[in-house]
């Protein structure tokens, strides 16, 4: 299990049929230093989960669990719990929603697409 | 399984009915990661039915084993529970940040605003 901020959601038409109806997020793991995680990772969202929001994921059984449609699907991480906020033993509170700010620019953005 | 310290504790009110009543601890694995130069750490999120305290030393274990510790099989909402609580260790080559008992200062940039 690990704690992640949501960050954005998916959408796919063509999918697993066994994934149909399901919201799926794209989160961001919580690092103990401060700074924001490289990975993302995406994750089944059956308690709906907002962007922003601290929520707890688990994987594998426990996450296919938490749909309760059996355990032939396809997917193997979901969203178990949104926070309500946390504690560190370095005397640091985990927030349970984070500002997320704008995504940093990184690349411009090309010249001969605007006004397209 | 891994080695690791409980550094910390999460709640939540919205969740799955079967983590009702379980304490979720934050717990970072010990590994050759901690040297100051590269402090990021990805901690886990460990169900714990023994009651550990912070900065104690933990065992945590995943999947069958951890819903085992919770006296199942059956369908849990978890995959990672702290099996027990570390007396002491033994690994002569550990760097000295695994015999710590007081945290590391906490980073300048705060968790708020940090996802």
């Amino acid at each position: 299990m690990l704690l992640g901020t949501v960050v954005g959601q998916v959408w796919a038409t063509k999918k697993e049929p066994t994934l149909q109806g399901l919201r799926l997020l794209v989160i961001q793991p919580f690092t103990t230093d401060g700074r924001s995680s490289a990975e993302t990772l995406i994750a089944v969202d059956p308690m709906g989960a907002g962007v922003g929001e601290r929520v707890l994921v688990v994987f594998g059984r426990a996450a296919r669990h938490t749909i309760g449609r059996g355990h032939d699907i396809g997917f193997q991480s979901a969203v178990a719990a949104i926070l309500d906020g946390g504690a560190l033993w370095d005397g640091r509170s985990i927030e349970p929603h984070v500002e997320l700010a704008a995504p940093p620019a990184v690349a411009p953005p090309s010249k001969s697409k605007q006004g397209a | 399984m891994f080695l690791g310290r409980v550094i910390g504790e999460v709640w939540a009110t919205k969740k799955m009915a079967d983590l009702n009543g379980k304490r979720l601890l934050v717990v970072e694995p010990l590994d050759e990661r901690r040297d100051p130069a590269s402090p990021k750490v990805t901690p886990v999120i460990a169900a714990d039915p023994l009651g550990a305290r912070y900065g104690e030393h933990v065992v945590v274990a995943f999947g069958k084993a951890a819903r085992v510790a919770f006296g199942g099989d059956g369908d849990f909402a978890f995959e990672a529970a702290v099996v027990g609580i570390v007396d002491r260790f033994d690994v002569p080559e550990a760097p000295a940040s695994w015999h710590a008992t007081e945290p590391p200062p906490a980073p300048a940039a705060t968790t708020k605003g940090a996802r």
